[in-house]
């Protein structure tokens, strides 16, 4: 199994990469819309988001990359220029935290419906309470059911994969929707990492030209493009984002098919990641940065010898119910860690509980299942935070009771 | 059992009006011990001036509050009217409240024996030259009266409303009586007149009525309806993203030389077409760049002829017209048909002024409708042929 903090195999003499940098989140992120060949990007900032566009406009400024760059005068107004250059068939990329990602939201939710596929960077930021800019996963999880394609990484490299993955994904012909790609703010943003580069050859062999077809918006292709819809016609509207949301399962399969063939066996899964669950009895399965203190949990647990394991979800849109569901009954118990909150919720869970656990309810065979809430507004999840949460997903596999089925990790109590 | 009325209105114009009256039935028929409510429907337009809209009030003397709900009020279009009000004639026309489902008869959902109620100054056979025909009998009442036309935020009190529920009461006098009608007015308002308005109006749609007003119409009566109802594409033969092709751009001199949308036309909107005098015109363009819709087509003699389908009679070309009597808004009622008016001019010129100075008579009507305080008649005149008179239009608008 790969683990991900594992740099690439293939070496820099082959031409599939070019050089190496020590770069955080957003820096590889800048990276990988520089190898894109975005043609527009629209930025206002926000923190953790802001490095990316401050990388952008050195790297334009550098003369590296060569793009239409427009400061905006609001998240709206962003992410409006970047659904409008989507729409002309322009390689279009933003991207924001936080509240600020939730003031553009009237523009997100039209992107979607319009079945665009720009790319936007979410630097996951509180919704905040006043001023908090630590991550927290709930700015990202507001488009999951919008018809988004929504994916979370946990490295710098990844990070940089992914713009290109991405992209790849969601201008698809059978796909067509936008992307947004959630980097944990602070753990990833702003965590420096040696990061081999791709070259551009192999980058441009990897994602090909975008070609909106039939639907771009341009004078010698007279249409128009979300006119007024009403009762005669939203049904059908989403009838075809739920097939495109569908049909990009398989897209996203090949994508990373061929992004190993490209860049050398990058990832063994496409969808998660597996550590060490072969034999496993507990896992824990969480999104973004935990997944390091999770991992290494797993790898000191099973020196002690416990079988335990680690899933990491990578793409949370379209979420992979089937190859989860089959994953995750194979274990006797299964705790969910939440960067999240979904107050009043269905026994007050996470958002990624109650997405595991509607997926688990058709299988056969249903782990006992535990939900952590923790690492909110940014705070600490550690090594040990993941020992105790492994112990608590143990012994629930031994209890009919409800009692524990939530925990709250690293509160003051 | 359930009784449903339509109220059919001219969207802003007649909103509150149309509101009030499917409200006060739902009040009214409670007093009587039945169950009611009422609702409001729009689609593609937001009730946009003079664009026809409904309003529908429902009543059952055993049905559940819940079950009434549950059989009239969650869809977006009613299945069957007992009683359709008209609140303005000119809608006889057909109406397109709806995109989408084209230009609908004004009794497409009146039942049989169900009963159509207009309120107008014509006779029945003038309107049932627009009225599309049913396979069965059913009533047509005509309510004496011109349409009142009000604004958004006004109420014009002419007693419209209250005619309107004395008339609902003699048509059908299950879903309200007269004599809940009458106190219910008078509880609300304690104002004699407006029971004895309900009760004027109720008196003349009796049977015993003198004339008679209303009258049973067969199913050989009124015109074979042409307009046909759009069929949508299923989800998977549309474009994806809410794309739809352009509307072909194109344009030639002449009439109806402009490429427009065929989907929705809205020239139902209209209450008053502009009518106009091709030989007092002096060419000025102004017509032709402020009319909102892009309804006048150039031709090669240098006028500016009108699609009518597409204009929804917004009064603007009149307004702007620097010329006496040249272009004149005209009661829709008059006109049968959707021809150019440039094309008639042309060929026959003496004909088509005599015929089009008939239509206009010498009544100039104007509703100043945001404010809601009436109807402005003023005193037009017939113009000589060719005689071409500057007008400076300085009169204040209300306000």
């Amino acid at each position: 199994m790969t683990v991900t903090m594992e740099k690439p195999k293939s070496g820099m003499s082959d031409g599939v990469y070019e050089r190496e940098e020590l770069l955080n989140g957003c820096q590889a992120v800048a990276q990988g819309v520089c190898l894109a060949d975005v043609d527009v990007i629209a930025a206002y900032p926000i923190r953790p988001y802001t490095e990316v566009m401050d990388a952008l406009s050195k790297l334009i400024a550098d003369g590296a990359f060569d793009a239409e760059y427009i400061i905006a005068d609001s998240e709206h107004s962003q992410f409006e220029i970047v659904k409008h250059a989507s729409s002309v068939n322009a390689r279009a990329f933003g991207g924001s935290s936080g509240t600020g990602w939730m003031y553009g939201m009237e523009a997100l939710t039209v992107t979607a419906t319009d079945r665009l596929p720009p790319m936007f960077v979410v630097g996951n930021r509180a919704l905040d309470d006043p001023g908090a800019f630590g991550v927290e996963h709930n700015d990202a999880m507001a488009v999951r059911d919008l018809g988004w394609l929504l994916c979370w990484v946990t490295t710098p490299q990844e990070a940089l994969e992914h713009v290109l993955i991405g992209y790849r994904v969601a201008e698809d012909k059978n796909v067509r929707m936008p992307m947004a790609l959630a980097i944990d703010g602070a753990f990833l943003t702003h965590s420096q990492h040696i990061v081999k580069i791709p070259s551009v050859a192999a980058a441009k062999k990897f994602l090909p030209q975008y070609d909106l077809a039939e639907r771009r918006l341009h004078p010698d292709n007279p249409i128009s493009v979300a006119p007024q819809a009403n009762e005669d016609w939203v049904m059908e509207i989403r009838r075809q984002n739920w097939e495109a949301a569908k049909r990009a399962r398989g897209v996203i399969k090949e994508a990373y098919k061929e992004f190993n063939a490209i860049f050398g066996e990058r990832y063994a899964q496409p969808y998660f990641d597996e550590y060490m669950t072969d034999d496993a009895e507990t896992v824990l399965i969480g999104v973004g940065t935990v997944a390091a203190p999770g991992r290494t949990a797993v790898k000191r647990l099973r020196e002690k010898g416990h079988k335990v394991g680690y899933v990491n979800l990578r793409w949370f849109r379209p979420f992979p119910t089937e190859e989860l569901r089959a994953c995750l009954s194979r274990f006797k118990s299964v705790g969910v860690v939440d960067r999240d909150f979904a107050h009043g919720s269905p026994d007050n869970c996470g958002i990624l509980m109650h997405e595991i656990r509607s997926c688990l309810y058709p299988a056969k065979n249903r782990p006992a299942i535990v939900n952590f809430i923790g690492g909110l507004g940014g705070r600490d999840l550690s090594i040990a935070d993941a020992q105790k949460m492994f112990d608590i997903t143990a012994q629930a596999a031994k209890k009919d009771s409800m009692d524990g089925y939530i925990t709250w990790i690293g509160l003051r109590e | 059992m359930i009784k449903r009325v339509e109220v059919q209105y001219r969207g802003i114009f007649q909103k509150n009006l149309a509101k009030k009256i499917g409200s006060d039935i739902v009040m009214i028929a409670s007093s009587m011990g039945q169950r009611a409510f009422s609702n409001g429907r729009y689609s593609d337009a937001p009730e946009r001036n003079g664009i026809p809209c409904k309003y529908f009030a429902f009543v059952s003397p055993d049905l559940s509050e819940e079950e009434l709900e549950a059989e009239c009020g969650a869809k977006l279009e009613i299945d069957e009217a007992n009683v359709s009000v008209v609140l303005d004639d000119t809608m006889c026309k057909g109406v397109e409240p709806w995109g989408w489902h084209g230009v609908r008869p004004i009794n497409e959902r009146v039942v049989k024996d169900g009963c159509l109620v207009v309120i107008t100054k014509r006779p029945h056979e003038e309107l049932l030259q627009f009225i599309g025909k049913k396979p069965y009998n059913y009533r047509l009442a005509t309510l004496d009266g011109e349409a009142s036309l009000a604004g958004l935020w006004v109420n014009k009190d002419d007693l419209t409303y209250e005619h309107v529920l004395g008339a609902i009461a003699a048509v059908e006098p299950t879903i309200i009586s007269i004599e809940a009608v009458e106190a219910y007015l008078m509880k609300k308002t304690k104002d004699k007149k407006r029971a004895e308005a309900a009760r004027a109006a109720y008196n003349s749609l009796r049977q015993e009525a003198k004339p008679p007003r209303v009258k049973t119409v067969t199913p050989n009566e009124g015109i074979v309806w042409t307009h046909e109802i759009p069929v949508l594409p299923k989800w998977f033969e549309m474009q994806e993203g809410a794309v739809v092709p352009a509307v072909p751009r194109g344009f030639q001199m002449g009439p109806k030389g402009q490429s427009r949308n065929t989907g929705f036309k809205r020239g139902t909107t209209k209450t008053q077409r502009p009518a106009v005098r091709f030989d007092l015109c002096t060419k000025c363009t102004l017509c032709w760049a402020e009319c909102p819709d892009e309804c006048f087509d150039p031709t090669t003699d240098g006028y500016y002829d009108i699609e009518y389908q597409y204009c929804v009679g917004c009064g603007k070309c009149a307004e702007v017209c620097p010329v006496k009597e040249c272009i004149v808004m005209v009661d829709e009622l008059q006109f049968h048909d959707n021809n150019s008016p440039w094309e008639d001019w042309k060929k026959d010129p003496k004909t088509y002024i005599t015929s089009l100075e008939a239509k206009k008579g010498t009544e100039r009507v104007n509703y100043p409708v945001v404010t809601g305080k009436g109807v402005i008649v003023t005193k037009g005149e017939v113009m000589p042929e060719g005689k071409i008179v500057p007008v400076r239009k300085t009169e204040e608008v209300e306000v």
